[in-house]
This record gives structure tokens, sequence and C-alpha cells, in this order.
């Protein structure tokens, strides 16, 4: 029986692959455009394809190093599992490939889109919208093969002398594989974020402000380099950030499924359909996702009102279907209390939704909120940015009540506890790792949704750029709003996944811990004079082991580290966009000085030079928060050991989580603000209002496009680190 | 090598050149080596007899380089140049945004295309550079300032009739939204005392150096003229632009007032 539900996830994955690759394929069929839109197309493909081969070069070398680094911890000290350097090649190697599949595809859309929307609204929806989803699909169909994969394979390699140990082992050895993605998403994050701002910033200041060109024009040397800063950022950035969220969320639940159910009390069967169920949760959405892509389609007469309720169809559709489909799965597997768990991934979903409108409302030109921003622009510049800073800071504590409801809820559904007793904390646990997974199990359709909008604001760039009939840009600007419209939704899922998933992650750092102390022959601890086996340790037992309570000031210390490490993060990133767009600037002015014929558009602009100039500096920016972030977690659990490693990820994951809702917000309400203005309000284009408001669309840019985005990565691979560190932290803690 | 003449307006002055007129426009918002941005507005002038100007010593000036490139500019006379030329010698007008994209507009029967408001708004372009509400329409308005029996006059004047959406016709309205001038209360003062004073024809709303034209709140177009006679420079519909002039649109959509 346990097999049959473990083939799903491979079908479900090789499923979503075909689709991925059947819907690239239609893209394809459709026309490039006139030899103008090919020729910017093309050099935007060249330039994006240029960056990644060199970010992966660079991210390969790392990974090489610290693969050596865990061989010489795993066979030279024996403190960590043979099979890390492994799982962290594997999971860093497919959210990397997650990204450049997505990435490819959108550069071979976007000139596609707007071609197809010279015939209809509804068509360049249709393009831009199924070349997104081949990124969804991508990612959740690598995430689930990977996890699949390396569940087969663990399964039947790795021995302990408990049967109820092995899958313990398997999942938390699995859990390693989530640190690799997680790198490769905080590298793709920061140094696609860093570029795309640099190249944005450079592209607006010495083109639009100092030349007094208009955006996306062909003459500006930055120009294409801030349509390939789309692509990487935010189209392979997104990717292999949500890679790394789907995995992150399946392997936690995982782990947290087979330790709920490792005791003598329940059977081997039902530790693996534990183990099973969040994983066939995300295999049986990615099936309801696929069916939610065919649902949206529009009549070729569509207005914008018809396109954004087709999408809204195949989102709503999925996740309704994916809500009735897992209270049968849950209770074909027959789990403990399957409606109670079944309660926790409903939760995780309207958890989600919830963020997401919570999104849509302080960063929508249509609510007020950004109304107010825009209001303050006709005041000046520094109210601009005091409006935007104070409705970010407020709009941050929706989305964290959110969460505080959510995971109170999923915990007390699944442990069918509502009085938190300790007895019930393992399945409370498992039960927010299930909200997590409820809430990314229709990934599939949500991420087509994210990835759909970037594509379309390609494709108006390349309307723009090639001249196309100002019908056609109308066409393309509408396809970008509703894209904007529904990434809120996605964007609600990223960030509350991201904290649903920490949350679990914490919990699995307990579990990894005991492997840690089994891989260094640590059998047994002793806990008030009573010695008590490893495989046998409880959380509270180790929790009292080693003193994490909020009195020991090894706790508190690193709580502080981990909420400075949130904010440090965001200075360096911000730093590095600063320092980017500077070199940007110096050479967009160098091209406008020395080529002749620039300005006349006698002359093409040297765009790869632009291009190089980003990508080189991205890429060394983009080195030192990816360091701390990666040494943190090590540093203070040598220093203050498993108590201080705790405190440093709860402080990162509070701290962390609402800077992050509130960057996003803020940067998310300047742009939308600066927009409001631009269609006629408060002065409109040409007006002092509109000239604050683009400086405060410029100061937003690296909140939401570079750190905000990053600091979800940046939490979930500091426990990650954590987790695949646990050894050496039990081992070599100083205090 | 053909030379053309050009009435700049910022600074007035005659100007001779090679260029023909959308190669001078570029020309002259982002100079030879385009490193100068700056808005350009100008007419292309018929040569005429003059005692003012010396167009002969224009032609021997204004020759090609050694190398055979054009001549760009041989000025032939700053400061009150407008008053000295013709009416009747100016041809097109032609609008350059700061980045250097030109829109070259002809001129056309008046009359039929204004319809009447209780106010209008107008930003003198040449000599004066003003900006200033009135109850006159645009013609009435040029006569006005070009009557010499009156102390406040010019001879001739170049200038645009600005939008005021529904302030045209009601000064207290709220619906200004896409208006982006700056002072607007100060604005609707200046409406409220032609409102209050029916024997004031004019008010001063803005007396600063504007040297640039916020095109896109440019309301019908562009007139000159003087005591008698008034040329009409329509600005082409928003649709239009939109669709056959979309690349200076979009250029002159860019343009912040400076």
């Amino acid at each position: 029986m346990s097999s049959f539900w473990f083939w799903i996830i491979p079908f479900s994955a090789l499923t979503a692959l075909l689709f991925a690759f059947f819907f690239f394929k239609q893209m394809m069929r459709e026309k490039e455009g006139n030899e103008t839109m090919k020729k910017i197309a093309h050099h935007i493909r060249v330039g994006s394809l240029a960056y990644l081969k060199q970010q992966y070069k660079i991210v390969s070398a790392i990974f090489v190093i610290i693969a050596l680094i865990f061989s010489f911890l795993a066979f030279g000290l024996n403190v960590q599992s043979p099979w890390l350097p492994l799982t962290l090649i594997s999971g860093g190697f497919f959210s990397g490939l997650a990204g450049y599949l997505g990435m490819r595809t959108a550069t071979y859309a976007s000139a596609r889109t707007a071609n197809a929307a010279m015939e209809s609204l509804d068509r360049g929806l249709k393009v831009a919208f199924r070349s997104g989803a081949v990124m969804g699909l991508v990612v959740v169909g690598l995430g689930l093969l990977n996890v699949s994969g390396w569940f087969a394979i663990l399964s039947y390699f790795v021995e302990t002398s408990l049967p109820s140990q092995k899958l313990i082992m398997v999942t938390t050895t699995m859990l390693t594989f989530g640190m690799g993605a997680s790198l490769q998403a905080l590298f793709a994050r920061v140094g696609g974020g860093i570029f795309t701002k640099a190249a944005d910033v450079g592209a607006d200041l010495v083109g639009k402000v100092e030349a007094g060109i208009p955006e996306d024009d062909p003459r500006n040397p930055a120009t294409i380099a801030d349509n390939v800063g789309d692509n990487v950022g935010d189209v392979a950035g997104m990717g292999a950030d949500l890679y790394e969220s789907y995995c992150g969320s399946i392997l936690a639940t995982a782990a947290l499924g087979a330790a709920t159910f490792a005791g003598s009390q329940f059977s081997a069967d039902l530790q693996l359909k534990a183990v099973l169920a969040p994983m066939v949760i995300g295999a049986v959405g990615t099936l309801l996702s696929i069916f939610g892509i065919f649902l949206v389609r529009a009549k070729s007469d569509a207005s914008s009102k018809d396109l954004l309720k087709a999408l809204n169809t195949g989102i709503y559709a999925s996740a309704g279907l994916i809500v009735v489909v897992s209270l049968f799965i849950l209770h074909l597997l027959e789990l403990p209390n399957a409606t109670g768990i079944w309660g926790s991934v409903v939760i995780g979903l309207l958890t989600g939704i919830a963020i997401g409108k919570a999104t849509e409302y302080y960063t929508s030109p249509l609510y007020s909120p950004t109304r107010r921003v825009a209001e303050q622009a006709s005041k000046g510049p520094a109210n601009v940015i005091i409006s935007g800073l104070g409705e970010g800071m407020i709009s941050s504590s929706f989305p964290v009540l959110a969460i505080v409801v959510g995971t109170f809820l999923a915990y007390a559904f699944a442990s069918s506890d509502f009085g938190f007793g300790s007895k019930s904390m393992t399945m409370g646990l498992y039960g927010i790792g299930m909200a997590a997974v409820g809430m990314l199990s229709t990934l599939g359709i949500t991420l087509a949704t994210d990835a759909y909008g970037p594509i379309a604001d390609n494709a108006g760039g390349n309307a723009e750029m090639s001249g196309l009939d100002p019908e056609v840009r109308r066409r393309t600007d509408t396809l970008d709003s509703l894209g904007n419209t529904t990434a809120a939704m996605g964007k609600g899922f990223a960030i509350g996944s991201a904290a649903l998933t920490a949350l679990a992650l914490l919990a699995s750092y307990i579990e990894a811990l005991k492997m840690g102390m089994q891989n260094i022959n640590m059998n047994s601890i002793l806990i008030n004079e009573i010695s008590i086996p490893t495989h046998a340790l409880t959380l509270e037992n180790l929790m009292v082991y080693y003193q994490v309570h909020l009195l020991n000031p090894k706790v508190l210390l690193g709580i502080f580290i981990g909420a400075m490490m949130a904010f440090l993060f965001c200075g360096l990133t911000m730093n590095a966009v600063g320092r980017s767009a500077s070199k940007m600037i110096v050479e967009v002015r160098r091209q406008f000085r020395e080529i002749k014929g620039i300005f006349e558009g006698t002359t093409e602009p040297d765009y790869a030079e632009c291009v190089k100039i980003t990508t080189l500096s991205a890429q060394k920016e983009m080195l030192a928060p990816a360091l701390f972030a990666v040494i943190a977690p090590v540093a203070v659990g040598i220093i203050f050991g498993v108590a201080g490693v705790l405190g440093l990820l709860t402080g990162a994951l509070a701290g962390g989580f609402t800077l992050a809702v509130f960057m996003a917000n803020s940067g998310g309400a300047w742009d939308n603000a600066k927009k409001f203005i631009e269609e006629g309000n408060f002065g409109g284009k040409g007006s002092e209002s509109h000239k604050s408001a683009v400086i405060g669309d410029t100061v937003g840019d690296p909140f939401k496009d570079t750190s905000g985005p990053s600091l979800n990565i940046l939490i979930k691979l500091m426990t990650m680190v954590a987790i695949v560190m646990s050894g050496v932290t039990v081992s070599f803690s100083l205090f | 090598m053909k030379i053309y003449f050009y009435l700049s307006l910022v600074p007035e002055s005659l100007i001779a050149s090679n260029l023909p007129p959308e190669d001078f426009g570029t020309y002259y918002a982002t100079g030879a080596e385009k490193q100068s941005r700056g808005q350009a507005i100008f007419f292309e002038v018929s040569p005429f007899e003059s005692n003012y100007f010396s167009f002969q010593d224009a032609e021997s000036a204004c020759v090609p380089h050694g190398d055979g490139q054009p001549k760009n500019s041989v000025y032939m006379g700053i400061y009150r140049v407008l008053e000295h030329i013709p009416l009747s010698s100016l041809k097109s007008l032609y609008l350059v945004t700061d980045d250097g994209k030109v829109l070259g507009i002809e001129q056309a029967s008046f009359s039929e295309t204004e319809p009447k408001h209780s106010y209008y708004l107008y930003q003198e372009c040449c000599p004066t550079s003003s900006i200033v509400v009135s109850r006159l329409n645009s013609i009435d308005f040029c006569a006005s300032m070009t009557n010499r029996e009156h102390p406040i006059s010019v001879s001739k004047l170049v200038f645009c009739d600005l939008m005021l959406d529904e302030l045209a016709n009601d000064a207290d309205s709220q619906n200004i939204d896409d208006l982006p001038y700056e002072r607007i209360p100060h604005l609707r003062n200046c409406l409220h005392q032609l409102e209050q004073n029916p024997q004031k024809m004019t008010k001063v709303f803005h007396r600063g150096i504007y040297p640039n034209v916020l095109y896109r709140t440019v309301n019908y177009g562009f007139f000159v003229g003087d005591h008698t006679n008034v040329l009409y420079y329509p600005l082409p519909s928003r649709h239009k632009l939109e669709r056959e002039y979309y690349q200076w649109w979009r250029s002159a959509l860019n343009t912040f007032r400076r």
C-alpha cells in the first residue's frame, strides 16, 4: 500500500516536467515578431545566459569547496553524515537548474508575448501564462523528483540498528539536501537582486534623469541590462527561491513525521505514511495545478477583468480541490487525527491567501495605504520616504499576526490539544509543517502567476523598444498589471511558507541534533541522573539537556545575534546595490560620451559591456552576505552551543520575517504610488509629486527586489546550515 | 550646402545652419558632443529683407567645415530678434525634447478649434517668460499683449495655452489631479481675482523664468503674433501623438519642469 503512495510522487514529478516541456514547445511555436523584436529578445537572452553562466561558475566553485569541507568533516572527523557532500551538490544543482530553465523560457517568451498581444489581449495572456507555467511546473517537478529520488536512494542504503530509526535517519539526511538548495537560492536571489537593481538604478539615473531619455529606450546602454535583470532576479532568483521553499517544507515535515511516529506504539507502516504524507499532498497538488493551468482561458475579446477572473479561476480551483483531495489522502493514509492534520493543511492555505490579500491591500494603488504614500508625494520626497516606511512597518503586523494565528491553529488542530501540552508537541509541530506544505501544494500554478509577471513586463519593454503600435503596448501593460495583482497572492504564499517552513525546520533541528550525537557515538545522555539512549530522546529531553530556556544567556545572546543578522544582511545587500549601480552609472556615462551616434539612434550602444560590468559586480558583492549567512550559525554553534544556535535561529526568524514583509511592502507601495501618480493623480507626470514619487520608487527598488526577498532565504539557509552542522555544534561547542 | 535659418526662442536668437530642422533640433538640444541636454523650441525662417540682420554675412559664414561636415550654427543676432522678423517669414515650428526628439508642427486656422472658457492659462515663451491667467482667448490675449499703446506690451509674442482642466470654468473645482503645476492654491487665487474684478483681463500667475514648456500640458498649441495678426501652430491630438509621433511623445512625457 505504501509503495503505491510513494509512486504517486515521481509520477507527479514526471507529469509536471512533461507538461512543462509541452508548454515550452507550445510557446516556441509562436512567432517572435519582427526583426527588431527578435534582435532585442536576442540581446536579453544572451545577456541573461551570460549572467547565469558567470554566476554558476562562481557558485560551483563555492559548492566544491564546501563539499570538500563536508567530506573532511564526514570522513576525517566522523561528525557528519557521509551523504552530505552529495546531497548538498544535488540540492544546489537542481535549484540552479530550476532557475535556469525558468529563465531560459522567460527570455524566449517575452518577444512572443508581445507578438501575440498584437493579435489580442487573451493571446498575449495565454503565451505569457503558459510560459510562466513552465517555471512553476519545472520547480515542483524537479523538487518532487529530487525528494522522491533521494528518499528511494537513502531508504535503500541507510542501515540502522533500530527499524524505527531508519526513517528518522533517512529524512534528516534528506534535509541536508535542502542546504544546497538554500545556498543556491541565496546566491540567485542576492546576486540576481543586486544585478537587477544596479541595472535599473543605472538605467534610470543616467538614462532618464541625466540624459532625459525615456525608459526602455534602445539608445540607453543600460536598457538591455535592466531587462536582463528582470530575468535573472525576478525569474531565475524566484525559481531557485521557491524550489528551496517547496523542498524545505516537504523535507522538514517528513522529518517531523518520522520523529512523531517513531515510538514503539506506532507501526513502521504508519511512520512511513507520515513521512510520505507531505510528499503525496505536494504531488497531488502538482497534478491539480496542471488542471488549474488549463482552466486559465478567456475569450478572444476578453477584457482585463475577464482575464483576472480567468487567472483567479485557475488558482482558486486548484486550491479548492487540494482542500478536498487532501482530506481523502490523509484519511486513506490512516494517519491518527487525519481530520486535524487536514485542518492544518487548510489553515496553511488560508494563511497564504490572507497574507496575499494583505500584501495586495498594502501595495495596490486601489487601496488607501498606497494612495496615502502618493498623496504625501505632493509634499516632497522626504514625506514620500517617511510615509512609505511608515506604511511598510504597519503592513508587517497583519502577516505576522496571520502567521501567529495560522501557526496556533495548525499546531492545535494537528495535536488536538488547544492547551499546548508537551505530550502532543511533536504532533503539533508536524501540523505546522503540514500547513507549510498545504500552502505550497499548488505552487505549480501560484508560481506560474508569479513568473508570468516578469515575462509580461519584458514583453512590454520589447514592445516599447520595438516601437510597436500603442494598442500593443497598452495590452502588454494590462498583462503586466494583471501579473502584479496575481503575484501578490504568490508573494503571500512565498512569505507565509517561508515563516512556517522555518518553524518546522527549527523543530527538525532538534531531530538533526540526535543524528549529530549519533554520528559522534554519543549513544546516551544523562538527564536528572537518568541515562536516556540518544534515539529515545524527546524534544523536551533535549531542551533540558542543552538548557534551551529564556533565562539562559546563551539563548538570549543568540536571539540578539539572529535579529542583528537580518539587519546586517539587508545593509550589506543594499550597499552592494549602491556600489554596483555606481559602476553602471560610470559605464553608461562613458558610452554616451565616447560612442558617437548613440543619441541619434544610428549606433547601437555596447549593451554587452553593461551586462558584463553589472554581472561581475553582482557576483563579487553577493559573496559577503552569503558567507555571513553560512558562517553565523557555525560560529554561534561553536561558541554558544545548541542553546545559542536555537536563539540565533529564533531571533533571525522573528526579526528577519518582520523585516522582510516591511521591506517588500514598502518597496511595493513606493512603486505603485509612482504608478498611481503617473495615471494622472496628484499632478501626474512631470509634476513635483511625480519627481518625489520617482525618488521613493528608486529607494524602494532594493527594498522590494533585493534585500526583502533575500531575507526569507537567509532565515532558512541559516536553519539549514545549523541542521547540517549540528554534529559540529555538538562536538566542538566551547560553552 | 543648403543654408537654413532658425528663430530660437530660448535664447532668443536668429541662427543660420547647414543642418535641416530635425538634425538642427537634435544638435541644439544635445550639443555636438551629445553631452548637453535641454529643451529647444524654434521656427524655421525664410530669408527676408532686413536692415537689422545681415543674411549675406550669415551666408558667407555658414559654410561646411574643412572635412565636409555641415556648419551647425552661426548666430546672426540675439536679443530683440523676434520683433525684427516678419510673421510672414515664419515657417514650421519645431518642438524639441531634452534628449533631442523633434516634432515639427505646421500653421493652421485657429478659430475653428478653440472652445470658449471662462479662464485661460498662457505660458509666454518669447520674448517674455511669465505664466499668466487670463479671461481673454488666445487671439485677444495676443492682441492685448502686443498693443503698444498699453505700457506693458511687446511688439510680438510667442506663447502657448496650457491645460486648466475644470479650473477653466470653475476656479474652485477639485478635479485637477492631472495638472502638474506647483502652487495650485495660488493659481486658484489668481483666478478668483479675475472673477472678482471684471475689469481685470490678465493676472500673472508665475513671473519666474520657465525655460521649459511641459509639452504634455499644452492644451491646443502655440501662438505667435503681433497686434494685428496671429499665427497658430496646433499640437497634434493626444491620440495622434500616441499613434504617429510616439517616440517624441514618450520623450516629452519624460520631461520634468526644471
